[in-house]
């Protein structure tokens, strides 16, 4: 809410600087957007008196001016301008000087001919008729009035030495959106006296029922509507002083009528709506439920359509104001307007918040119904706007006044105990200034045996118990005075929650690997999965879709992160990073149904990505592999088939018989998706799964009295039969006295027949108990190199 | 015979003392103490003198024998000294050159931050947990006090699912799951990541990150909300931060502050960082309100609390002096390896 101060002054005396009387509001819960200091963007600009004219030698429309601006000597200026005089007085920027349009003007010369300034258009000076009268001229703004003086600072002649200030009102306190709300709560925290305007006026009699039938349909829509009529409007501009609050405060100046329903909205925080009387059709107000199917132009030109849900104020033929929201473009108010009907109303907010909404309409009534308006203040507002136009003399006021409710609220009365107060904050302040406060503030209270009663009333209807007024009390008696204890109770240390523990394991893990972790949205474009080249019926595409995203790029909750991933390989690739090991653990959302209706899986889940020439998909096989070890996982590999991953290099591996992730290097129709011109390679792991494995606890086991026998083999068979069959072989041969196997040569060529390869491990025999007899080891050694047969692989000789 | 020793033995001297390496020692002691070596050879022919003669020629020989021992044991040791000293002089290395190392990675600065936080706020006793990211309207808005028609709800736009289905907008809805699961003591934490319909720019992220505190328990004051606040602040900020309570509003909490501290930066004197204020606002608090505690079955007459939500995003932006949130979620690997 923008208020210039001087019409903060007319309410409230301001003993006190700018500058404090923000920093006072800031602390009483007010904060400041922003103070504007008016004329700031206009400096060194004058008022200049055009002592001589001559023309320029070498220019047919330029002209030399010597101007006086109060300095003794005169400034020589060249203007292009025709429309002055010797004698005249003129806007004169010096040398070093700034218009609020951004320009700053410096001496130079105009073919040749030194000019030290600049004479100034309204235009230039960003103003306007209303401004100003003559600002709309085309050439120099002549200045006119007795008392000019040269060299006396435009501002001052402008009237600019006002601040505005931008006050943030928080949406508990919407009587606050107005310069009565503010200036009250200012004169609370200066301790200066509020003046609240009482409305008085006079009437030319009559009676306002000879004139119009106001009928409200619908009362939970519209819980209070107050008319009157004015006549014979005397339409004009409205004076200096109302033109320049309302302009502080955002709003334009239209004319007297306008202007004054404005002004009562910005002065009261009611909305008003002024209708033009002579248009309404069969002298009828009705407040009503649009029909399906009507429509309305408003104000602003455009027409909408209406239905049901939607409020108007009709008169007998059709709607002639969106309720709330925006007049007719028929019943306005016009130049010639001869008569008038005013309405001050209440709205029900979330009726107009929808209407709005399903418009596209916001406005400052709107928005100032949205917040919720208070059904006494109603009355007051009407009278204050009837006060202004009997005093402008607008027009004269018919007698008579229809309101319409079903009864309106009292006060709301609390009954507190102070003490109960003073506990919730940890401060004991004294019931006597509670009392004090809270009675400064309107709501009316007295102390009776530490309880306090308290009246408040409906313009105040957040205030709602104790906790409410312990933050009224609060915020004028000072948050400086809450003093900050320690923690008290048992001391205990927190706990963390198993999963977050163990992910956190995990991650220490991979960064220990020399993989950075990466944050990426939880919402992806609709067209990510396509990137995949998923198939139609992946499970994958049933994803969640935001209702109201920001745009396609993130529209759709994300079901994997292996997209987010390769955006973020691309992004380094791109930049020409050489390498790199990223790993995410985030949630992947999988809905339990379609269309949802219940909270969908959020299930966590982890993305690793690695580049470089280091890796390849062994290396991504062994972070994977430390991880499921880290987990207490069972391991087990399969070929897969992910559509997104090379046909020939990518693995399902299963945990305890689960399956848990899928890894491999990127398939290069899903690279060239992502522009990306090298291999990479992409793990996405279900922690879900890992998370659920119960790992067993270590427990000491000795270390080995007894050597370890080597014994190397090496083995021809099939090239498609994997090293994991032969291991699995092996494993089984050499039993328990099995420490460990090592793959140290797999050779294919020369030497080995075609369609063959040779395959070489270390086998590492060793028992606990005694030294490995040589029956012992020939007896293992059998049985390897009967196991391997049993696969196809035979011993080489 | 006796001559023979002698002329042996100052050969011996000579041919030790210009000895050139380890080998050429290791010779000397064959040629002249080895079993076919000459003073055994001298030894050998000691069959050929007198009974009186022996025993004086065997000592002197066994003499002359200790001291080339001596001197040769002496001399081998300087040369392995000597050859030693050269090889590892050789040996010298650029101790400039770059250091080998197994690269590790970092985790992201939200978390390292997060973890930081997690830490103070568990020493205070407070459990960490999580809530869901997507929430119903009744745990995100209705039960921390936001009703269907409150303006609250603009303040905060709003990512839709579905019907009363959403992207929570605030950690505050896992304070409700909190309180109905658990009763009073509560001190819990709720770190996550939240969602609002906010366009992206340099401050902007249509997601970020919350952390949630909550305390519930019989006498809880807003003095207590301030002392924990106190001591977190001056573990992140430094041990002479100073907290400061604005009013505020939130429709969970009543009264409801926001929280300044003074500027890490410039100590509270006032600089660019802190806009020249001295404070720097880091958060919203408040007690929580009495129909928040009301809809999760517990008596605001019995029991009192306070909640806190801290902008993770914010506190590692100016930890770190990170100038655009953007930069958080781009993961560029230089960016991510400087914290």
């Amino acid at each position: 809410m923008k208020i210039s101060l001087k019409t903060l002054k007319y309410y409230v005396d301001i003993n006190v600087s700018v500058e404090e009387l923000c920093d006072k509001m800031t602390l009483a819960g007010f904060e400041i957007e922003s103070i504007e200091k008016q004329g700031e963007n206009l400096r060194n600009v004058v008022v200049g008196k055009i002592l001589k004219i001559e023309k320029h030698q070498d220019s047919d429309h330029l002209q030399i001016c010597r101007i006086d601006v109060g300095k003794g000597e005169s400034v020589q200026i060249v203007t292009g301008a025709q429309n002055i005089s010797e004698g005249d007085f003129v806007p004169t920027a010096l040398d070093d000087s700034y218009l609020p349009n951004g320009a700053h003007i410096v001496a130079g010369k105009l073919r040749g001919v030194d000019s030290f300034g600049m004479l100034c258009s309204g235009e230039e000076l960003c103003l306007t008729e209303a401004d100003y009268e003559g600002a709309s001229v085309y050439g120099i703004m002549i200045l006119h009035g007795d008392n000019l003086q040269p060299g006396t600072d435009m501002r001052e002649v402008l009237g600019l030495d006002d601040y505005i200030i931008d006050f943030k009102i928080t949406a508990n306190r919407p009587d606050c959106n107005c310069f009565i709300g503010v200036a009250k709560e200012i004169s609370v925290v200066l301790g200066t006296e509020f003046k609240q305007p009482i409305p008085t006026y006079k009437t030319v009699g009559e009676n306002i029922k000879d004139y119009i039938d106001v009928n409200v349909l619908n009362y939970d829509l519209c819980p209070r509507y107050i008319g009157r009529i004015v006549k014979n409007l005397r339409i004009k501009p409205s004076p200096d002083w109302m033109q320049k609050s309302i302009t502080a405060s955002g709003m334009r100046p239209i004319n007297n009528i306008v202007d004054i329903t404005n002004f009562v909205m910005l002065e009261t925080g009611q909305p008003m709506h002024a209708f033009n009387y002579d248009d309404l059709s069969g002298k009828k107000i009705i407040v009503r439920n649009a029909k399906e199917g009507e429509s309305i132009t408003t104000l602003d030109g455009n027409e909408y359509k209406l239905n049901s849900d939607m409020l108007v104020i009709a008169d007998g033929e059709k709607p002639s104001c969106l309720a709330g929201i925006m007049g007719g473009k028929e019943s306005e108010i016009e130049d010639d307007t001869k008569n008038l009907f005013l309405e001050s109303a209440k709205f029900k907010r979330d009726n107009i918040r929808h209407t709005g909404r399903a418009l596209g309409i916001r406005t400052e009534a709107s928005g100032r119904f949205e917040k919720g308006i208070d059904i006494i203040n109603t009355e007051y507002a009407m009278n204050r706007a009837l006060q202004l136009i009997s005093d402008l003399d607008a027009g004269d006021i018919v007698e008579g006044v229809l309101d319409l409710n079903e009864g309106l609220p009292k006060n709301r009365i609390l009954t507190v105990k102070s003490a109960d107060i003073s506990a919730l904050l940890g401060v004991e302040i004294p019931e006597s200034e509670m009392v004090k406060i809270l009675n400064k503030l309107e709501l009316k209270t007295t102390a009776n045996d530490g309880v306090l009663t308290v009246s408040v009333p409906s313009i105040r209807d957040d205030v709602e118990g104790r906790a409410d007024l312990a933050e009224e009390v609060m915020r004028i008696y000072g948050y400086d005075h809450i003093v900050g204890t320690p923690m008290r109770g048992d001391v205990v240390r927190g706990t963390k929650l198993p999963e977050r523990i163990k992910t956190d394991k995990i991650k220490s893990l991979l960064c220990g690997m020399g993989a950075y972790e990466i944050a990426t949205y939880s919402f992806i474009s609709s067209g990510a999965l396509d990137t995949l080249n998923l198939s139609e019926n992946d499970e994958r595409r049933n994803a969640i879709k935001l209702l109201n995203p920001l745009g396609d790029e993130y529209s759709v909750l994300r079901t994997q992160l292996t997209t987010s991933m390769l955006s973020v390989l691309a992004t380094n690739i791109n930049r020409k990073i050489e390498d790199g090991r990223f790993f995410e653990i985030s949630k992947r959302f999988i809905p339990k149904q379609m269309p949802l209706t219940e909270q969908p899986y959020e299930l966590p889940t982890m993305s690793i990505g690695i580049y470089g020439k280091d890796e390849d998909f062994f290396t991504l096989k062994g972070i994977v592999e430390e991880i499921m070890k880290l987990c207490g996982a069972h391991t087990q590999y399969e070929r897969s088939c992910e559509a997104y991953l090379h046909p020939g290099r990518q693995a399902l591996v299963k945990a305890n018989n689960v399956e848990a992730c899928v890894l491999g290097e990127v398939h290069p129709d899903v690279l060239a998706n992502y522009g990306i011109e090298q291999r990479v390679y992409v793990a996405e792991i279900k922690l879900d799964i890992l998370l659920g494995i119960n790992k067993r606890k270590s427990v000491f086991k000795p270390l080995p009295k007894f050597p370890a026998v080597e014994r190397d083999f090496a083995f021809l068979c099939d090239k498609d039969i994997t090293v994991g069959t032969l291991e699995q072989a092996i494993t089984k041969g050499a039993g328990r006295l099995l420490e460990r196997i090592e793959l140290f040569d797999i050779y294919e060529g020369s030497q080995i027949p075609e369609g063959k390869k040779s395959v070489a491990y270390s086998v590492y025999l060793r028992s606990a108990d005694a030294t490995l007899t040589d029956e012992q080891i020939d007896t293992a050694t059998k049985n390897i190199i009967e196991k391997l047969e049993k696969v196809g692989a035979e011993l080489r000789k | 015979m006796k001559e023979k020793l002698e002329a042996i033995k100052n050969a011996a001297k000579e041919a030790v003392s210009a000895a050139f390496d380890e080998k050429e020692i290791e010779e000397l002691r064959v040629k002249y103490l080895g079993k076919k070596g000459e003073l055994t050879a001298i030894l050998k022919q000691m069959g050929s003198l007198s009974p009186e003669e022996r025993p004086k020629m065997g000592q002197m020989v066994n003499e002359a024998k200790a001291q080339l021992e001596e001197l040769i044991g002496k001399k081998a040791k300087e040369l392995k000294n000597a050859a030693t000293e050269l090889k590892l002089k050789a040996e010298t290395i650029d101790i400039t050159m770059p250091a080998k190392v197994k690269k590790v990675g970092k985790l992201h600065p939200l978390n390292t931050v997060l973890n930081d936080m997690i830490d103070i706020f568990q020493s205070m006793g407070f459990d960490v947990l999580d809530g869901p990211e997507v929430e119903t309207d009744h745990y995100n808005f209705e039960c921390l006090n936001v009703p269907a028609d409150h303006p609250a709800r603009d303040m905060q736009d709003t990512f839709y699912l579905g019907t009363n289905l959403l992207l929570r907008t605030q950690t505050s809805a896992a304070q409700i799951r909190t309180m109905e699961t658990r009763k009073p003591p509560i001190r819990v934490i709720c770190p996550g990541r939240v969602f609002r319909a906010d366009e992206v720019d340099a401050t902007h992220s249509p997601v970020f990150h919350q952390i949630e505190g909550l305390v519930v328990d019989k006498g809880i004051t807003m003095c207590d909300l301030k002392g924990v606040l106190e001591q977190f602040a001056r573990e992140i900020y430094g041990p002479d931060t100073k907290v400061k309570f604005r009013p505020s509003f939130f429709p969970f909490t009543e009264p409801s502050v926001e929280v300044d501290v003074t500027c890490s930066e410039c100590g509270g004197k006032g600089c660019r960082v802190c806009k020249g204020s001295g404070w720097i606002e880091i958060l919203g608090a408040g007690m929580v309100h009495p129909n928040v505690l009301k809809s999760c079955g517990i008596d605001p007459d019995v029991y009192s609390g306070f909640a806190f939500g801290i902008g993770l995003d914010r506190l590692t932006t100016t930890r770190y002096k990170i100038s655009d949130i953007r930069l958080l979620f781009e993961n560029d690997k230089r960016f991510l390896d400087q914290f």
